[in-house]
């Protein structure tokens, strides 16, 4: 199997000089600077010699006091090796700007349209950089920079105005009226590029097409974003992808508080997987430390977030269902109901119903109370007969198979190509999960399958989901067997203020590879936290796979991806 | 009995007034009737369906068992905002939930609500009993396609206009086949008239032509717009469909229609198919007279509490596989069931 020292030693060979710094830190892990010059090439080499077929995102990075930007890209291989490189291009702070790798992958687009918008690196060669998360106005401002001020800028008062409303209340006003512009009280000039709207309006070719929103606001939509169809009659021409509705920022909040607040916000990412949020911030920031976690905290984690994994798909498959069926479908009043005993659980222990924050760095807030393994064991026989119920359910519904087979196949090479993630790639038959692949807290001593389909279709996205429960079940009665007595918290104080250093930390989230790329200055706050979500790498296909389809289908498309935006938007 | 008296001699005397006058009552009655039905209906809809889902439904207006709960929702109907789209077609669009209203008023005229056992003999309760009556109701029950289309084409709004399109594709591929499954049961019965056609049913119609009884269930609940086949206003899809736009009591009168139909629907189901209101008399004084009613109403709430059964318990076909169904499997099957009904009902003759 390759390691990292392999790969980094491939790259040394075969572009010498191209590594400027590189730092070995596990077998599965590799930092490395980049020659900005060299990246597209070194990507190429990654991705063809060393089965690198797995673009996970991309991270940027503002050094101040450096006097300069960073890109992370974050590569990965969907099973051949368990490296994950992460690749640094440096570029200057006053024009920053580096190659874009959207010619080599096709999920870059929407890691680096984002990374521009928010710290105004350019990336040359990217066909569309437009504004994603943030709306057309605040182009320009660039608010994940370390000398961001806040928007307006109060400080400078450079682009705001100052008005006063008849009501007697005090605005600022962006962006400006033509009076402002005349006035010279706006400075700084905006990027030109087409608006959302012209972008789609340009799609329109006949008279017999028209375009129609399914969101921000609409019964399909699990969160707010806007998916517009151009439809042809009952067909689905193209489709549009706005997001950033519910875009909070949390990665910048989290830079503005210690430590030990940031784990709140990731609760608020997506409140029905915030168990393996909290996990992922927590194990990252455990790498920086070095703490070694005891195995009883260990044992609560891994019970707590896959009863949280059941939870989140209890939820995310009876969403789906009421897309397909209308809500007077009663199965999916079942599965509420049934989820309604899994919170109960974790609220047993977490005394939360959604946002736990449970974890802590070096362990759990508390131990499990007296009596939770026996009602552990009460309610998840229950729900394994219920489940198995549900996928006979599926099974023999006549109904349900003309619907949703051979709707929204993936394919699997194209599913690795567009980065999808969590059960949506497992139902094409890649068995590609992180409790695997980059294995955490005690996975690697529990006995479970990762669950695949075979068509990758949206009948097969739900049955996975469904299968993935008993799996979920059977880790949770093999940790209720092993846990062992002990401490729930590390001995080891731990720090106000976190060690120079960074991590990347993968968990899987209930929709899929969830990692988090943390930062520390040595300060007693994150330098930066960045976010990969799973929904976010999975939301982007929507566009591809929407073109030729029913409007009908396209809804039970988008909901069988079990969607969260507001996990996408953070 | 002076009363009685003086109107049989009016009746003799003035046939054509006396007609007016009974018709001007009988639709007044059937108005009430059938509107109250309808909310009787609503109401066990959502009681019944969120027995089906383990909820509790309606549980706070009117006792546990919610019962006032649709006087409530009449109420905030009628004091809402009427709110019509500035680019709207009024006209249109003000007229659509009038003529959904005429459209079911026009099917209930002309379809008995039951008879009394009078005498040893079934007097039919019917306002209008004319000889094609089982011809006009289906004919009458297809104008609330029309309806349906005016209040999506005016609204004026993407969803709406979709969901008349489906609305208007699904109803034509559907009133074929139910419409022929009404002429088999017609050769059977030697009559188009609807109290003849229930009672020639020594044996229902149901056991005499089950394909042609599954048939006309399947494009009943096409035309009632129920799932699995409401696309029109598949609210998962296209918001609420035709009727996106409306609201406050305009809004009300659409929906009530939708009831009223299902209402309507049923009885004609239990009419064709299930005998009407055939059945043992019960030998007790005043119960005998109304037995009939009895034995009518238990199959209508029968076939009702099944179309919930089925709204609870099935998936929602695509516009393109309802017309499939309807085009390349509905007709041809009803056709051959109306061959069948041709052969046997020549055979018995």
């Amino acid at each position: 199997m390759t390691n990292a020292n392999d790969v980094l030693s491939s790259i040394q060979s075969a572009f010498p000089g191209a590594v400027l710094d590189s730092k070995v830190e596990s077998e599965r892990r590799l930092w490395a600077t980049i020659d900005s010059k060299k990246i597209l090439d070194v990507c190429k080499h990654l991705t063809s010699k060393l089965n690198f077929d797995h673009y996970s995102g991309a991270a940027g990075v503002d050094w101040i006091a450096r006097k300069e930007m960073e890109v992370v890209e974050i590569m990965a291989s969907h099973g051949a090796h368990q490296v994950v490189a992460m690749l640094k291009v440096k570029t200057s702070r006053e024009n920053p700007s580096v190659k874009s790798l959207t010619g080599l992958y096709w999920n870059a687009n929407w890691y680096e349209r984002e990374i521009w918008e928010m710290l105004g690196i350019n990336f040359e060669g990217h066909p569309e950089l437009y504004p994603l998360l943030l709306s057309d106005e605040l182009v320009g401002v660039w608010p994940w920079r370390k000398d961001y001020k806040g928007y307006p800028d109060l400080t400078t008062g450079e682009r705001a105005v100052q008005i006063t409303t008849p009501e007697g209340y005090t605005e600022y006003h962006i962006p400006p009226t033509p009076a402002e512009v005349e006035a010279g009280t706006v400075v700084v000039e905006r990027p030109k590029y087409p608006s959302f709207r012209e972008r789609e309006e340009r799609e329109i070719k006949s008279d017999a097409e028209m375009i129609m929103h399914l969101g921000p606001q609409h019964a399909m939509v699990p969160g707010p974003f806007l998916l517009d169809v151009l439809v042809e009659g009952e067909r689905v021409r193209k489709a549009f992808l706005d997001v950033g509705y519910i875009h909070k920022g949390i990665e910048k909040i989290m830079e503005n508080r210690t430590w030990l607040q940031g784990i709140t916000y990731t609760d608020r990412m997506c409140y029905v997987a915030s168990l393996s949020n909290n996990e992922c911030y927590c194990g990252a920031v455990e790498k920086i430390l070095g703490l070694e976690v005891p195995l009883r905290a260990q044992y609560i984690r891994v019970i707590l977030e896959e009863l949280s994994r059941i939870q989140s798909h209890l939820i995310g498959t009876g969403e789906f269902l009421t897309l397909i069926a209308g809500v007077g479908y009663a199965p999916w009043q079942y599965m509420i109901i049934d989820r309604e005993q899994i919170i109960s659980l974790i609220e047993s222990v977490t005394g939360a119903r959604l946002t736990h924050t449970f974890v802590r760095f070096g362990g759990v807030r508390n131990d499990l109370p007296e009596g939770f393994a026996d009602k552990c064991r009460k309610v998840l026989p229950y729900m394994k007969s219920r489940t198995e119920e549900f996928i006979e359910l599926f099974e023999q519904d006549p109904i349900y198979h003309k619907r949703m087979d051979g709707v929204g196949i993936i394919r699997p090479d194209d599913a690795k190509r567009m980065g999808v993630s969590g059960p949506p790639l497992r139902a094409t038959g890649v068995a590609y999960d992180m409790r695997k692949e980059d294995p955490i807290l005690v996975y690697p001593e529990l006995d479970f399958k990762v669950t695949t389909g075979t068509k990758g279709d949206s009948a097969d996205r739900i049955d996975v989901r469904l299968r993935e429960m008993l799996e979920s079940i059977h880790i949770i009665e093999q940790c209720l067997d092993k846990i062992p007595e002990g401490p729930i918290k590390t001995d080891v104080k731990v720090p106000k203020k976190v060690p120079v250093g960074e991590a990347y930390y993968r968990v899987e989230d209930p929709r899929g590879e969830m990692g988090m790329y943390v930062i520390s200055d040595g300060g007693d706050k994150p330098y930066r936290v960045k976010v990969r979500g799973p929904f976010y790498a999975t939301f982007q296909t929507l566009t591809p796979l929407l073109e030729g389809v029913y409007i009908a289908d396209a809804v039970a498309i988008a909901g069988s991806m079990d969607g969260c935006p507001s996990e996408a938007d953070r | 009995m002076d009363l009685i008296q003086s109107i049989t001699d009016f009746a003799v005397q003035e046939p054509a007034i006396f007609a007016l006058i009974i018709g001007v009552v009988g639709a007044a009655v059937i108005a009430a009737v059938v509107n109250v039905g309808a909310m009787l209906v609503i109401w066990g809809e959502r009681k019944v369906l969120s027995d089906f889902c383990n909820r509790f439904g309606p549980n706070r207006v009117g006792g546990r068992w919610g019962i006032l709960q649709l006087g409530a929702d009449a109420i905030k109907l009628f004091t809402k905002e009427d709110i019509i789209p500035g680019d709207a077609d009024k006209g249109v669009y003000v007229w659509a939930p009038i003529v959904a209203s005429i459209a079911t008023m026009l099917v209930a005229a002309a379809i008995p609500f039951g008879a009394l056992h009078i005498g040893g003999k079934d007097v039919p309760l019917v306002v209008a009993n004319m000889d094609i009556s089982a011809f006009y109701v289906e004919a009458a029950l297809s104008l609330m396609a029309i309806a349906v289309f005016m209040a999506g084409y005016s609204s004026n709004n993407k969803y709406s206009v979709l969901g008349a399109f489906r609305g208007i594709a699904r109803m034509i591929a559907y009133e074929v086949p139910m419409g022929v499954c009404v002429i088999s049961v017609a050769v059977m019965a030697h009559s188009l008239n609807l109290v003849e056609i229930v009672q020639s049913q020594t044996l229902w119609y149901a056991f005499a032509q089950p394909l042609g009884f599954a048939i006309f269930v399947i494009a009943l609940i096409t035309d009632l717009g129920r799932i699995p086949f409401d696309q029109s206003e598949a609210e998962e899809e296209i918001i609420s469909g035709y009727n996106t736009e409306y609201s406050g009591i305009r809004w009300g009168l659409l929906y009530f229609q939708e009831y009223n139909n299902a209402l309507l629907g049923s009885i004609l189901l239990s009419l064709l198919f299930l005998g009407g209101w055939q059945g043992p008399i019960i030998p007790i004084p005043i119960l005998d007279i109304v037995s009939p009613l009895i034995w009518l109403f238990m199959k209508v709430v029968i076939v009702l509490w099944c179309l919930i059964w089925v709204r609870a318990s099935l998936f929602r076909l695509r516009i393109d596989q309802v017309t499939d169904l309807g085009w390349k499997w509905m007709l041809p099957l009803s056709i051959l069931n109306l061959g069948w009904a041709v052969l046997v009902g020549s055979y018995f003759a």
